[in-house]
Order: structure tokens, then C-alpha cells, then sequence
């Protein structure tokens, strides 16, 4: 009880504010939209502001400028003039000052009376915006004070509003709340002109916003020196052309936790309303607004522990729910009933940053909603410093570890997972929580959790490479080892692999790099560059056992020698004897020409394209389409999109291979063409496409070949929300791992057997060692093949773990020898191209090798009544028919 | 600012009688037996409504039959006939024909221009329905007769009436205002044609809409069920519509065409996809969509790669990288914030905004969602025309109204609110005689053959007979289009955006309080 009027009280002390809603005139809200790219890392060591903006520095027209914002957590005391105590226990009162002359009013009624000031100054800046280029309205001053409230304010704050129940820290901390509140409503809202505005107030956290690009930030306010354990930065999409200032920008906070968030709900309302019952009146009128007080509401008000706020946001229902043990039911199904008007309801992403003061930790936090409609990524990186990341797209979180890495080898460029959250799930409950916190004296570590509190961790015992150490190859002319020369000679690039698999579990770092460095002088020379490519893409793409090796590691070197063999490719302008490889890049863009005799492979850089639009990577490569080239290695991907798109019809023959970040929709309307994507690939890859290849030596993203009408398709990884969506035709896809949910909705591939599409489902995933292991489950989410009508999957399920529940208008049926024809030249050329083997890894089953019937399962589509055409409509033309004389009494004399 | 008047060719009107022996008039004509046959009729009547015949005259054209009121000519039939044989009435069936919002007067109007090219000179109204709202509810206020208006709303200058000739009033309007370096596209009427896919009508229906676009120097959409091969030769004047269901959506049908519209969601069932349900899934319309035969296909509501603003521009530079010279167009209905949505659409690289109200039509849809649910067509416009103003962008981005404009009236009342041009659909199928009997939805439902891909209900329509309709009945629009440019004083449609000086809502204006006559 004494629990629940802890509540109570805190509630009822905010209903002075109840009166607050009159001032707020929607008119008057300068509020932005949804959001365009969001993106957040913490790190166990401080780290410089500059390269939250890495990734969007990149990409300009993301944002285009009319908004931007970062927030930062864990900051470090000297470059804020403040020892470390009082960074500890102080509240950072950060404030925007929209016209100065407010300053000493604003003190004199906000700050002076209830703070003692341990601290305070003017945020140093540079001296004029416009040496900025593009940034158009100057940010708005702003003054930082480090606060206490003095002692005599609180025991009088506690008696007036009621607190006697709460503990003065607890006090103390509503008084700030309420105190910016009242600010916020006294200098912004309920002016006609907004003088002021409380851009942060937590604890070793603070939080600026501007109209401009969101690298503008770190610029103006000089943040390149500025380092904090925990960035996250939000540029903004307009839908609303004209902000003058930035108080409606992200992110917003409660108390110690500042939050952005991409995507948009349509129940703002509702939430409002939420709110509203429990005194909490908004005053920005946007969804990140409400988003951020529902959280402060149900962490420090309710004092829930994580778990349920995550809850609360998203909650757990269908399959998911069930699947959850008894005792969790029972809870969530109380949460779900105090708060689901509380829960936003549509596309929606938060990525969270505070400081969680009681247990002296801080924390990075994305939760993605239960439909999973909007992109995320997490990934995590453990070696001599540990970071974790989460974006919107993959490919900026490379791009911030190349930032990072360039600054600090201890990084490495690739991160040791990537994965997505599957939003209100049993598995992972669409949540990861990165927790920084002092390990031991002076040090600080970084854990990674889900919602459940399960812990993500790398391979401790394997080692990362020290890329800060100088390589020094011992035997400078140290030959490749004999077999492998030979096998390369020959052509026999499997042969080479192999020959590297079986022993590099057994080297050291060094004996790679002195492999790695041979080979790449010997591919600039020219010499076998065709197998070279093949054996070290080879090897970046499969998957083996690496000793006691970091497998991240490996793959940088491999990228890195990958990236050298390219860049030695002479550029097409350069007079040289006939080559066979050629290179274009960005600085000679303009010199595109037709391929001459000898030449056949172009070898483009991406590096300084823009991911989209007339000067974009893709147009150059459909351009070089149309002059006559047809092989493609594009290396130095950054996000760049639509590769593949726009060769139009017929482009059998043409062959590209794709290397580090791409971007999305690669792929989208092909006609035969084939794309190798070595590594992970993004969103809205294969929409529309026609035919043609695709393999993907990773996973793949949101709603994969969505509206695809054929193609041959192998995916090595997992698909994410909604692959194969409305798909016609006859696509013929393996995906060996699983997808999160929608897999096939509304599948239209008519039979299988007859010319139609259908999918392969594998479930299958590798080790740390590289062997494959099954999945736990061979397909995690409630809806399969639903409303399909047409097609087929055949799914590897040797348990029988699919339910009929997860269909909705498929049916489940025994697989036939007949199917087992008709994939089995698939499972042939997938085992070729990933080492997935037909006997030793589709058709064993904990150890033992069965029969194809017994391993896999066939969903095809049921005839749904609301898909069929109807009998009980066509009568009415029946009687057309056979009733003529009837009806031509009552229709018009019109001559019919 | 006078625009430069392109020499565009229109075609010709062909006199394009009804398929039918009997076209559908206001009015019914009887010669009962005390008729002598001395064809006194069939000489005076300079409607050709009479023939002689054996017996007696016969009635061939009673719907060219200019009504009650020919009471004061002095060729009319009734009073002058011998043995006061011919009795005039009302038609019975034309009370029972159309709704109100398509009454039977705009229906046999429509009916009448597609076969005259011309405005009816019978007692029709051609110009308003009965809907008691939308634009009938909407009147253009001209100058009183003998003056015109000066192109200021201070018209106290009534200047001589000064006749202008009809080539030098301008039509055209500008597709691509962006200022970008894709090509610009001009068409000489402010209107094109609507998506109606193949599926949901006949390939003579589409093919007919699509020459008599040609003819008009405009163009026309292929609605989301695909591109037929027939369709190919008109490439120039297609626009391919890209739909939720990407039914027949390929680089190739996107990289034939000038323009590509993003269809998100139609007026008359927001929230829902297409629908073409089982009946009418035959084996040629599951060919072209490469779907299973005799299957319902449902299009699902958002484009399932966009659920967010910036997911809207990412598919925009898809089909911009797909076909480098393209326009491109974005299909919304009209939800309350209809405005931030065209603003986004703008930014996301969109040429052209179709804003398709709630009064639009539809093939198939549940009936929980059949109209009345997106905001009507005229909150809309003025809504978006306005707010692209203050945001500085409304002269880079075009403005296309649609949903149920009905009549050159109607089209020009929406851009006299706002819109740059419109987008017209079930007017084109009335002009191909549709009778308005909502049957579209079921295989071999449609009277007319229009709505169907039964081969022998399409069999009912033939392509010439089809084109020139539709031609016939755009010139007469475009022909009253002019009129009203001429009688507000406006050269050119251009000007006549936004002009909400010159129109008025009945229910808000005081009868006397307005300078001016009403129509």
C-alpha cells in the first residue's frame, strides 16, 4: 500500500499543472514528424561527439538541415570544468536560450531562489554560425548550471505538494521535473514569442538541438573534443518546411533519460489522454514528447523495473504470449491492463540514453514496436574497448566504427554481431539494453541484455587483432604456402579455401596478414586476380573455425586486403597496356566509357557517391550497363542504394559483386542479372524483380523481394519482417536461416509444380566455431504464408515445432518425394555456393540422417472463402441467363 | 502574364450516335394510330428526332428531342401536328435513372456531348447534381451579362464586352514545375485519365480511354493491374501506376513511360487496397498480374516497404533510379492532414500530388468503406493549396484533383480551389454509355460491357466507337471550359487557380449580397 500512495502522491503533486493544457495552442507548436534516421552507441571508454555524425556527415540528404539533435550521457567531468563528485550528484541544468534578455528573469524566478550552483556557464560556441556552410539560423545560446536543490526549498516543496511519504532524493528529483515543467510553460509555451526552454536536466547527461544538419551541432558547439560514454542523434525529416528554432526537435527527456525516436503512431491521442489521467500534461504536442513521459511515468513514478516498461511500450500478445512462462502471464497481463492506452500503436523505434543513478550505471536502450515496421539494427564490438551500437540501417553503424577506428585502432570496423530485436517477442522481447558501469577501479565495462535481462556476449576467448600494433612481416619473401600457390594457379579457388579452412584455426594473426599481403602483390600484378578475388571473397563469405581468433578480425584484414587489390586496379582514364580490370571512382565519374576489347570487369569505388539521386553510385553503374560493361565488382559501399535497379529488361550476363556496406532496395526489378552481396544487406532488396540471381552471404532486411515475380534467390543469414510479401510468379528462394515474422503474406506463386514460386526455409544458423546448428525454433513468429493463395514453403522442421496458429489460410501437408525433385537442384547449388551440405547438415538430425520426409514440411495455400470467387455472387448472373423475359420487363427500354 | 498557346492539333468531333438502337432520353415520344403520316413532323423537327416511316413517322432520335420548352418554337411538333397525334412526356425510366450525385440529367448530358461533341441544348443540367453538397452546393459567380471581368477582384472597371477568340485562350498546364532537370511535360487540357486497371475493365475500355488521351495530347493510367502489350504503342501517354500490390509492376513498364505514379491509397475506400475480386481474376487478367486464376486479390493498404516519410522518399529515388527522365506522381486520399502529407510528398521528390477525394469511384470495395470516410475533395484543396503557399513551395509542385468530377464544371470549380488540373474517371465510363448500375464488381455483371474482361460482354464495345466518345466528350469540356475563362475575363487556366473570388458556396452567401450571376 505504502508503494501505491508513494504513486499517488507523486501523481496529485502535479495537478497544479492540470490547468497547463489552455496555454498550449497547437497553432503555436512548431512540432516535427516522424524522424529520419535515428542512431545511438555507448562505449565503455569516453568518446568524441564527432562521430555520432560519421554516418550523416556521409549522407547529407537525409535530413536535409531543418533539424537536428544528440544527446549524451556519461560525460567526463574536466572538459565541463566540474570534478567528478559533482558531475555524479548533480542535476546539469541545460538551458536554450531563445532571447537572451530572458537570462535574468529566468533565473531570478527558476534558478536562483531553489539551486545551490556548484557550477555554471555559457556553452562555449564558435564565433559566427555562418562559418558553418548550410547552416541557416543561428542555434540558440546556451547556459548549463550544475544544481542542487538547496535543503530548506525541498523540505518546503515536499510539505506544500504532499511528498511526506517520499524519500528527499525521490523529492528532489520531482522538484527538478516539476521545475522545468513550470519553466517550460512560463518561457515557451505560453507566449506568444518563446524566450527559453530547458534542453536537458538529468544527471550526467545533456542535450542540444538546432535547425541544421545534425553534424552542425558538434561544429557550433565545438563537441569535437567533447567526449561521453553514450551518444545518440536523431536528424530530422520535414515534413514542415518552416522551424525557426529548435524546441520541437529530438530528443526529449523525462528525468534522466533523453529519447529519440523514428517513425510516428497514430494514437497520440490516446497516449495523451493516458497521460493526462495522470497529470502529466505535454507541452511539445509531438509522439517523442509523450513517447519519453511515459517512460519517466513508469520508471520513476510506478518504479518498475525495466522489463515492465518495456513491456508497457510493447507489449507481448499472440504465439508470443503463449509462449511465455506462467508466472510472466500473469504479470503482463496486468501491465497490458493499467497501461495499453499508454502503448504507442504504429511504425515506431526509440533509442534511449540515461543515466540510471541509483545503480550508478548508464544505459543505451532501443525497443522497436510489436510490428516490427520500422528497420533497426544492433550490434556490439568486445576487445580492448567494448562499444554497442544501434541505428536505423547497418550501414551507419559501420560507418561509426570506421569513424572510430580511424581515431582509435582499438576499434575495429566490423562489429563482432549484428542482429534485429523481434518487437514483443517471447525470444527477445524487441529490446536490447546496453549497460555501461564501473567494473573495477578506473575501468568501466559494457554489457549487452535483452529485455529478459539475457545477456549478448562474443567469443571472450577468442582474441581480437591489435590493429594499433605495426605489422612487421617476418619473411619478407616468405612464399604462399606451396598448395595453395598451386590450387590458385590452377583455378581451383575451392581447392585454395579449403586448403586455408582446415588450418587457419591453428595460425597466428601474422601468418594471415603475410598470406594476405602476398596475395594482394600478387593480384596487382595482375597475376591470377580473377582466383584471388574468388578465394579471398571465399573466405569472407563462408564461415569456419577460427581458433582462438576473433572472427571480426579476420574479416577486416580480408576487407582491408580485399579493398587493396581494388584500389591497385588502374582507373579507366589511365593510359596503360589493355587491361582486363578496370577502375572509376568518384573523382572520375565523368570519364565513363565504353569497355574496350580487352577490358571486361569494372571495378567501381563508392566512396563520396550519394546513396541516391542523378549523381548517384547506382546511376553510374546503369550507365556503364548501357555503354557495354557487364561485370561489376563495386567495393567501398556506404549505404549507397539501388544497385541493380534501372538496367531495364534482359540484362542476362551481367554479373556483380557487391562488398562491404550497401544500402537498400540493391537488386529491385531485376531481369537476369546476378548480384553477389558479400555480407549483410539492407531493406527492400529484390522488390519487383523479375529473374535473375541473388545470393547474399548474410542476412537481409525488411520486407525482402517484396511484389517479386521470380529470380533465383539464396540467402545464407535470416530475412527480417515481412519477406516475400505479396510476391507473384515464380521466385525461387532458399533462406537458411528464418525470418522474423510475415514470412510469405499474401503469396501469389501459383503451383510449384507447375511453374510457380515457392520458398525454402533452412533454419539453420553456424556456431562459433562455424559448424551449422539448427535454429531454437524454426520460425519465431505468429503469422505464416498468411492470405496466400498461391506457392509453397517447404520448411526444415524435424520436430514439428510449426502450429497450425501460426498459419492463417494455409495448410500444413506431409512433403512428398515429388517435392524433394522439385528443390533439390536449389539445395544443390546452395550447398555450392555456402557449404551447406545436403547430407551432413539439411538431413542429419542430431547426428542421425533421415529421410527428406521426415525432415522437412510443406505449407501451401488453403482455398479461402474470402479469396474464392464466390458461387452466391455469380447466381445473380445465372439468373441473367436463364431468366432473360424476367428481367427485361424491369430494366429501362434502352435497347439492351 | 500571357502563356505561350502551343499550336496543339485537336481532333476532330465525330457524330458518335449510341452502340445501341435506342439511346436513353429525357424525354418519350408517341405517334398513336389517329397519325395520318402526313410527315409534317419529320419536316419541321431540326433535331432529326423523326424519320419517315410506312405507317407513320418513326421516332429514331428521342433523346435529341429538345424537351417541354420547344412549347414556344414554332416548329414545334406537338402543337403543330394535324390530328394532335404526338404526345410528349417525361421518360419514365430517365426517373428512375442515375443517383444524385450522377443524376440522369448529367448522365444523358454526358451522353449527349460524347455523341455531339457539344453541350446538350435540351433542358439538361449539365452542370450541377443533386447531391446537396461537394460542388453542387459550389457556383462560379460571373460578371452579370454584357460585362466581363478584369482579372482583379476590383472589378469596377466593366470594360466593353470584348470578344475573344477561343485560340487564345490557354489550356495547357505545366506537369513538371520543380525546376529540376527532368524533362518538362505540357498537356494541352488540364486534366488526364484516371487508373482503371485491366481486370477491373475491358481492354476496349482501356485502349479506348488511352487513344482518346493520345488524341488529346494528354495522358492516361494504367491503374495497378499491369501494363497490357496493347498498350505499348501509346508508351508517350501512359502513366504506369505503381500500387500496394505491385501487380504488374516491372523496370520495364516503369521505364517506358514518362510518368509513374505512386498510387498510396484511392479516395473512395482510404485505408484499403485494391480489390478485384475472384469472378473477375480470369485467366488473361492472372497472366498479366502473374496471380492464380480465380483467386480475390486484395492490395494490401500501405505499401509494405513504407511505413514512414523518409521510406516515401527512399521509393520515390527508387523509381527516379529506375527511369532517369520520368515524373513522378503520388496518389493520396484526403485524410484531415492531408496538407503535411503533400509537404512531405513534396520533399520526397514528387512532381505531382493527386489528391483523390471521398467522392470517388470505385470497381469493388467492402461496403463499410464505400465513400464518406476521406475529407470531401473541396475542404481538401483549398486546405493544401493554402498551406503550400506559406510554405513557399506551391509554384514547384502540381496539384491534381480527383473523385468524382463529373463535368467541366466540376473541373473547373476544383481549380478555381486550388488544384492545378484534375483527374476524371467514371465521367469517361459514362461516356461509353455506363448507366451507373453498380454492378462493376462481378464478372459478367456490367450492362454495358465496360467493366468486365468477359470476352463476350467486351465483345459489346468497339475501339473506334470507344475512342471517339470519350474524345468527343472532352472537347465539349474543354470547349465550356474556355467559356467560363472568357466570361471571368482569365486567358489562361492557369490563372484561374485558386481564384476563390470567383466562386461561392450557396449556403454561405446572402442572395442579394452577391454582384454577379451564379452558375
Amino acid at each position: 500500500m505504502k508503494q501505491n500512495n508513494a504513486i499517488y502522491s507523486i501523481i496529485n503533486s502535479r495537478r497544479y499543472f492540470r490547468d497547463s493544457e489552455r496555454f498550449v495552442r497547437r497553432a503555436d507548436v512548431e512540432s516535427e514528424e516522424g524522424g529520419c534516421g535515428v542512431t545511438g552507441f555507448a562505449c565503455n571508454i569516453p568518446v568524441s561527439g564527432r562521430h555520432i555524425y560519421e554516418p550523416s556527415v556521409q549522407m547529407h540528404n537525409r535530413g536535409n538541415g531543418k533539424g537536428g539533435g544528440l544527446a549524451a550521457v556519461g560525460l567526463t567531468p574536466n572538459t565541463l570544468g566540474v570534478s567528478q563528485e559533482i558531475l555524479d550528484s548533480d542535476f546539469l541544468l541545460q538551458i536554450a536560450l531563445l532571447d537572451e534578455s530572458v537570462v535574468p528573469e529566468m533565473e531570478a524566478r527558476f534558478i536562483h531562489p531553489h539551486f545551490n550552483i556548484h557550477h555554471e556557464n555559457f556553452i562555449d560556441t564558435i564565433d559566427d554560425y555562418r562559418d558553418i556552410p548550410g547552416l541557416e539560423v543561428r542555434p540558440p545560446v546556451v547556459k548549463r548550471y550544475f544544481v542542487r536543490v538547496k535543503p530548506e526549498v525541498l523540505i518546503d516543496f515536499q510539505k506544500k505538494r504532499q511528498l511526506g511519504m517520499l524519500s528527499l532524493d525521490k523529492v528532489e528529483e520531482e522538484f527538478i521535473y516539476q521545475n522545468t515543467y513550470t519553466l517550460n510553460l512560463s518561457l515557451y509555451s505560453s507566449l506568444g514569442e518563446k524566450r527559453a526552454f530547458v534542453l536537458s536536466h538529468g544527471r550526467n547527461m545533456m542535450i542540444l538541438k538546432i535547425v541544421g544538419y545534425a553534424e552542425q551541432v558538434a561544429q557550433y558547439y565545438k563537441l569535437d573534443n567533447f567526449k561521453a560514454h553514450i551518444w545518440i542523434a536523431h536528424q530530422r525529416y520535414p515534413t514542415k518546411g518552416r522551424v525557426w528554432h529548435p524546441g520541437g526537435a529530438h530528443p526529449f527527456i523525462g528525468l534522466d533519460e533523453a529519447l529519440v525516436h523514428n517513425g510516428d503512431f497514430a494514437n497520440y491521442y490516446s497516449v495523451s489522454e493516458y497521460l493526462k489521467q495522470r497529470n502529466v500534461y505535454p507541452l511539445f504536442l509531438t509522439d517523442t514528447e509523450v513517447s519519453v513521459q511515459v517512460f519517466d511515468l513508469l520508471n520513476r513514478v510506478y518504479g518498475y523495473p525495466l522489463e515492465y516498461i518495456i513491456e508497457a511500450l510493447a507489449p507481448t500478445s499472440e504465439m508470443d504470449f503463449d509462449k511465455l512462462p506462467v508466472e510472466k502471464q500473469h504479470i503482463y497481463r496486468q501491465i497490458k491492463t493499467a497501461h495499453i492506452h499508454g502503448s504507442p500503436d504504429g511504425p515506431w523505434f526509440f533509442i534511449i540514453a540515461r543515466t540510471d543513478v541509483r545503480n550508478r550505471q548508464f544505459q543505451l536502450i532501443g525497443i522497436t514496436d510489436t510490428a516490427m515496421l520500422r528497420p533497426q539494427v544492433f550490434a556490439l564490438q568486445k576487445g580492448d574497448v567494448e562499444i554497442g551500437l544501434i541505428c536505423s540501417e547497418k550501414q551507419a553503424i559501420d560507418a561509426t566504427l570506421e569513424s572510430l577506428a580511424r581515431e582509435d585502432a582499438r576499434f575495429g570496423k566490423v562489429a563482432d554481431r549484428y542482429w534485429n530485436a523481434r518487437g514483443g517477442s517471447y525470444t527477445d522481447g524487441g529490446s536490447f539494453i546496453f549497460t555501461v558501469k564501473e567494473e573495477s577501479p578506473g575501468h568501466m565495462g559494457l554489457t549487452c541484455t535483452d529485455k529478459f535481462g539475457k545477456v549478448i556476449d562474443v567469443q571472450h576467448d577468442q582474441i581480437p587483432y591489435d590493429f594499433t600494433k605495426t605489422m612487421t612481416i617476418q619473411t619478407t619473401d616468405m612464399k604462399l604456402p606451396g598448395d595453395v600457390f598451386n590450387k590458385l594457379t590452377q583455378g581451383d579457388i575451392y581447392g585454395s579455401f579449403l586448403y586455408i579452412k582446415e588450418r587457419i584455426a591453428s595460425w597466428e594473426y601474422i601468418d594471415i596478414y603475410t598470406l594476405l599481403n602476398n596475395l594482394t602483390s600478387m593480384a596487382a600484378s595482375n597475376s591470377h586476380k580473377d582466383a584471388i578475388i574468388g578465394l579471398l571473397s571465399m573466405l569472407l563469405d563462408r564461415r569456419y573455425a577460427t581458433g582462438n581468433k576473433r572472427h571480426r578480425s579476420i574479416l577486416q584484414m580480408l576487407l582491408d586486403a580485399l579493398e587493396s587489390i581494388f584500389r591497385s586496379v588502374p582507373l579507366l582514364n589511365v593510359d596503360t597496356a589493355p587491361q582486363t580490370y578496370r577502375r572509376i571512382d568518384f573523382e572520375t565519374r565523368t570519364m565513363l566509357r565504353a569497355p574496350s576489347e580487352a577490358e571486361e570487369v569494372l571495378v567501381a569505388d563508392a566512396n563520396l557517391f550519394q546513396p541516391e539521386g542523378d549523381d548517384s553510385f547506382a546511376r553510374l553503374l546503369s550507365d556503364a550497363y548501357s555503354l557495354g560493361w557487364k561485370r561489376f565488382i563495386c567495393f567501398g559501399n556506404r549505404g549507397q542504394r539501388f544497385l541493380g535497379c534501372g538496367f531495364g529488361p534482359n540484362s542476362k550476363g551481367v554479373v556483380i559483386d557487391v562488398y562491404n556496406s550497401s544500402g537498400d532496395y540493391l537488386a529491385s526489378g531485376i531481369d537476369g542479372l546476378e548480384m553477389y552481396i558479400h555480407g549483410n544487406a539492407q531493406d527492400q532488396l529484390g522488390q519487383i524483380m523479375k529473374s535473375g540471381k541473388l545470393v547474399i552471404y548474410g542476412d537481409v532486411g525488411q520486407t525482402f523481394m517484396y511484389g517479386a515475380k521470380g529470380g533465383e534467390v539464396y540467402v545464407l543469414g535470416n530475412a527480417a519482417g515481412r519477406p516475400l510479401i505479396n510476391a507473384v510468379g515464380k521466385p525461387r528462394v532458399i533462406i537458411n536461416g528464418t525470418a522474423l515474422d510475415f514470412l510469405a503474406e499474401s503469396f501469389m506463386a501459383g503451383d510449384p509444380h507447375n511453374g510457380g514460386g515457392f520458398v525454402i526455409l533452412n533454419a539453420l544458423t553456424f556456431d562459433s566455431k562455424g559448424n551449422v546448428i539448427p535454429q531454437d525454433v524454426p520460425y519465431p513468429g505468429s503469422n505464416i504464408f498468411s492470405l496466400a493463395s498461391g506457392g509453397a514453403i517447404f520448411v526444415r522442421d524435424p520436430f514439428n515445432m510449426i502450429v497450425p496458429e501460426q498459419l492463417n489460410g494455409g495448410e500444413i501437408l506431409p512433403f512428398s518425394l515429388r517435392d524433394w525433385e522439385l528443390i533439390l537442384p536449389y539445395l544443390k547449388e546452395n550447398e555450392r555456393l555456402f557449404g551447406i551440405s545436403i547430407d551432413e547438415h539439411l538431413l542429419t538430425v542430431e547426428g542421425e540422417k533421415r529421410h527428406p520426409k521426415d525432415v522437412y514440411r510443406t505449407i501451401r495455400a488453403a482455398k479461402l472463402s474470402v479469396l474464392s470467387g464466390s458461387a452466391s455472387k455469380l447466381s445473380i448472373n445465372e439468373e441473367w441467363v436463364a431468366g432473360d423475359h424476367v428481367l427485361h420487363a424491369i430494366l429501362p427500354q434502352s435497347g439492351l | 502574364m500571357e502563356s505561350e498557346q502551343r499550336k496543339f492539333n485537336f481532333p476532330d468531333v465525330i457524330r458518335t450516335p449510341s452502340r445501341f438502337r435506342h439511346t436513353l432520353g429525357k424525354y418519350r415520344i408517341v405517334i398513336n394510330k389517329s397519325c395520318n403520316n402526313c410527315g409534317l413532323c419529320v419536316k419541321l423537327c431540326p433535331y432529326g428526332v423523326y424519320t419517315k416511316g410506312v405507317k407513320r413517322p418513326r421516332v429514331v432520335c428521342e433523346h435529341l428531342c429538345t424537351g417541354l420548352s420547344c412549347s414556344k418554337n414554332s416548329y414545334y411538333c406537338v402543337a403543330k401536328c394535324p390530328e394532335r397525334a404526338i404526345s410528349l412526356t417525361i421518360n419514365p425510366s430517365f426517373e428512375i435513372l442515375g443517383d444524385k450525385r450522377w443524376t440522369a440529367d448529367l448522365l444523358a448530358s454526358t451522353w449527349h456531348m460524347a455523341e455531339t461533341g457539344e453541350a446538350p441544348y435540351q433542358d439538361l443540367n449539365y452542370k450541377t447534381g443533386d447531391s446537396n453538397g461537394g460542388f453542387d452546393k459550389i457556383r462560379f459567380v460571373f460578371p452579370k451579362k454584357g460585362t466581363t471581368r478584369g482579372s482583379h477582384k476590383d472589378s469596377d472597371i466593366r470594360q466593353k464586352d470584348v470578344t475573344v477568340a477561343d485560340e487564345e485562350i490557354s489550356t495547357e498546364i505545366e506537369l513538371n514545375r520543380s525546376g529540376d532537370t527532368r524533362p518538362k511535360i505540357t498537356i494541352p487540357v488540364p486534366f488526364y485519365l484516371g487508373g482503371m486497371s485491366f481486370g477491373s475493365v475491358s481492354i476496349i475500355t482501356m485502349l479506348s480511354r488511352v487513344r482518346a488521351a493520345v488524341a488529346m495530347g494528354t495522358f492516361c493510367c494504367t491503374g495497378e493491374g499491369g501494363y497490357p502489350d496493347e498498350l505499348t504503342e501509346y508508351d508517350d501517354h501512359i502513366i504506369t501506376q505503381v500500387a500496394t500490390g505491385l501487380f504488374g509492376v516491372r523496370e520495364e513498364t516503369i521505364k517506358r513511360v514518362r510518368i509513374v505514379e505512386f498510387k498510396y491509397a484511392q479516395g473512395a475506400k482510404p485505408g484499403l487496397g485494391g480489390h478485384l475480386l475472384g469472378d473477375k481474376v480470369t485467366p488473361r487478367v492472372a497472366h498479366m498480374r502473374e496471380a492464380v486464376e480465380g483467386s480475390a486479390l486484395f492490395s494490401p493498404f500501405p505499401f509494405h516497404s513504407v511505413y514512414s516519410v523518409e521510406d516515401h522518399k527512399k521509393h520515390v529515388d527508387w523509381i527516379k533510379q529506375t527511369n532517369p527522365n520520368a515524373l513522378v506522381s503520388v496518389k493520396v486520399s484526403t485524410p484531415t492532414d492531408v496538407d503535411m502529407v503533400t509537404v512531405g510528398s513534396y520533399y520526397a521528390g514528387a512532381h505531382i500530388v493527386q489528391l483523390d477525394g471521398s467522392y470517388g469511384g470505385t470497381g469493388a470495395a467492402p461496403d463499410i468503406a464505400k465513400k464518406n470516410i476521406a475529407m470531401p475533395i473541396e475542404y481538401a484543396l483549398p486546405k493544401v493549396h493554402k498551406f503550400l503557399i506559406a510554405e513557399g513551395i506551391r509554384d514547384r509542385i502540381t496539384i491534381i484533383a480527383s473523385g468524382g468530377i463529373r463535368t467541366a464544371y466540376d473541373m473547373a470549380k476544383a481549380i478555381a480551389m486550388g488544384a492545378d488540373g484534375v483527374c476524371l474517371g467514371t465521367a469517361d465510363l459514362v461516356a461509353l454509355e455506363c448507366i451507373r448500375c453498380h454492378h462493376c464488381e462481378s464478372g459478367r455483371g456490367c450492362a454495358r460491357g465496360i467493366a468486365t474482361t468477359d470476352d463476350e460482354l467486351t465483345g459489346l464495345m468497339e475501339l473506334e466507337w470507344g475512342t471517339q466518345r470519350i474524345v468527343n466528350m472532352y472537347t465539349a469540356w474543354r470547349l465550356q471550359l474556355i467559356d467560363i475563362l472568357k466570361r471571368l475575363g482569365i486567358k489562361s487556366v492557369k490563372e484561374l487557380v485558386g481564384r476563390f473570388d470567383v466562386i461561392a458556396h450557396l449556403d454561405y452567401i446572402k442572395a442579394g449580397e452577391i454582384e454577379g450571376e451564379l452558375d
